[in-house]
């Protein structure tokens, strides 16, 4: 079969006509660049992983839905957001019990100590990467996936708002909460280097 | 002077190089917010993010892979019955008017086929009719040349001889008009120019109310022979075939 011959359009018209092979030709063609953006979001490459499998199935099931007038990349591109979403939103709890400045029995939760123990120390080991990344998981699956789409992938606020199934003016106040919050957790590294 | 919020800052540095993006103005003209911007663009521009792992290039078919066994084939969308008896009654009608269309250019061809033999074969049935006119016509001219000849050879004191040529007149006359009818739809100058002038004098010879006298004989016999009206019904009658003028439908109608 030419995957690679047909436009997505005329590939759906094939899907949604009984060729369930024909969609391999999309999964081929976005596989790759839903991947890019599920990593970001979860920063697991496993998790990677299973969001674009997870996309690409919830696509197939949805393709009827598909207005013609509309991209299928861009389309199947806010189905692999939201799959994202679901999952750091799934994992989120035992995200959350890292990300506490003060240890707190009752909710779980631990000093991030031994993550930020200091600039230069972080620094020497190559850590600060890790602390970014602590910093990132102290962020709601909202307003992670908002930076992330703001920050790297170069969204505007409406495309974060309709990736997110949110207004543009939540979306922009997603990001706003995000840097805040990534500020605050990053100063000890401003002020100590 | 109110100073920009850090949201506000935080759109500009996602969007200053957007047109319509607001602050530069500001940021140029106040030191305070120049300087909470650029902490801002310094913190965020420090931010390191790991890059995406690179997948290879059959990662795509791999996922294929592992995602066809789970996908249902869809089955062929079933049309709308609406929309189905709209496209099916359409086609119907279309189809009626082919065979509609079909039929009638048919008809027209077929009623055409069989004109274009009867208009061909109009002469044939044609050839028949000229004969009976020639054989009409010969018939005439015979008669009318015998008329001519007694005519001319009339005596002008004997009404005995005269009164049977005012009746062959009368007699001439209906058919010399039917014969100089045809001969003015026909394109015969000589025998339309020969008629015409046989029928003035049949008119003159038929009209005489109180006979023929001698002085209307002469007359007419001068008239006669001063047209040549004798030899002209003479040369007429020769072109006629002989065949025809005895009033047989012998084939080899000439025209005259």
């Amino acid at each position: 079969m030419d995957r690679m011959g047909k436009n997505d359009h005329a590939v759906i018209e094939a899907v949604l006509a009984g060729d369930k092979e024909a969609y391999g030709a999309l999964v081929v063609r976005h596989s790759e660049s839903l991947f890019r953006v599920a990593f970001r979001i979860t920063r697991n490459e496993a998790d990677a992983d299973d969001v674009v499998q997870e996309a690409l199935l919830r696509g197939y099931q949805k393709l009827a839905s598909f207005r013609a007038e509309s991209n299928f990349g861009t389309w199947i591109y806010r189905i692999a957001v939201r799959c994202a979403l679901d999952k750091i939103g799934g994992r989120k709890g035992n995200d959350a019990s890292r990300v506490s400045d003060e240890t707190s029995p009752e909710l779980q939760e631990v000093q991030v100590a031994d993550w930020a123990a200091g600039p230069d120390r972080l620094l020497l080991s190559g850590e600060i990467g890790a602390m970014q990344e602590t910093a990132m998981h102290s962020l709601t699956a909202t307003e992670r996936t908002a930076f992330v789409l703001r920050h790297l992938e170069d969204c505007s606020t409406g495309e974060i708002g309709a990736a997110l199934g949110i207004g543009p003016n939540a979306a922009k106040q997603a990001v706003f909460r995000a840097v805040q919050k990534l500020r605050i957790r990053l100063a000890v590294l401003r002020v100590r280097t | 002077m109110s100073h920009l919020r850090e949201e506000e800052l935080i759109e500009y540095f996602y969007t200053k190089g957007e047109p319509g993006a607001s602050g530069r103005r500001h940021l140029e003209s106040c030191a305070e917010c120049a300087v909470a911007y650029a902490a801002l663009q310094s913190d965020l521009k420090e931010m390191e993010f790991a890059e995406p792992p690179a997948r290879d290039a059959g990662y795509g078919e791999r996922v294929w892979e592992s995602l066809a066994q789970r996908l249902p084939a869809y089955e062929a969308p079933r049309r709308h019955w609406l929309r189905s008896g709209f496209w099916m009654g359409l086609s119907y009608a279309a189809a009626c008017g082919l065979l509609v269309s079909g039929a009638f250019i048919a008809g027209q061809l077929w009623e055409r086929s069989q004109t274009h033999p009867t208009t061909a074969a109009t002469p044939a049935p044609a050839a028949p009719k000229e004969r009976v006119v020639l054989v009409v016509l010969g018939d005439h001219l015979d008669r009318s040349e015998r008329l001519l000849v007694e005519l001319k050879h009339a005596d002008v004191d004997s009404a005995e001889m005269v009164s049977p040529l005012r009746d062959e007149a009368k007699s001439l006359l209906a058919a010399n008009r039917v014969c100089l009818k045809s001969a003015t739809q026909g394109d015969d100058p000589e025998l339309k120019t020969a008629l015409g002038d046989l029928n003035r004098l049949l008119d003159e010879l038929s009209s005489q109310p109180e006979g023929l006298n001698s002085a209307a004989i002469a007359r007419l016999q001068s008239e006669m022979n001063s047209d040549g009206l004798l030899f002209e019904v003479r040369v007429l009658r020769s072109r006629i075939p002989e065949g025809q003028a005895v009033g047989t439908t012998g084939a080899g109608g000439g025209k005259i």
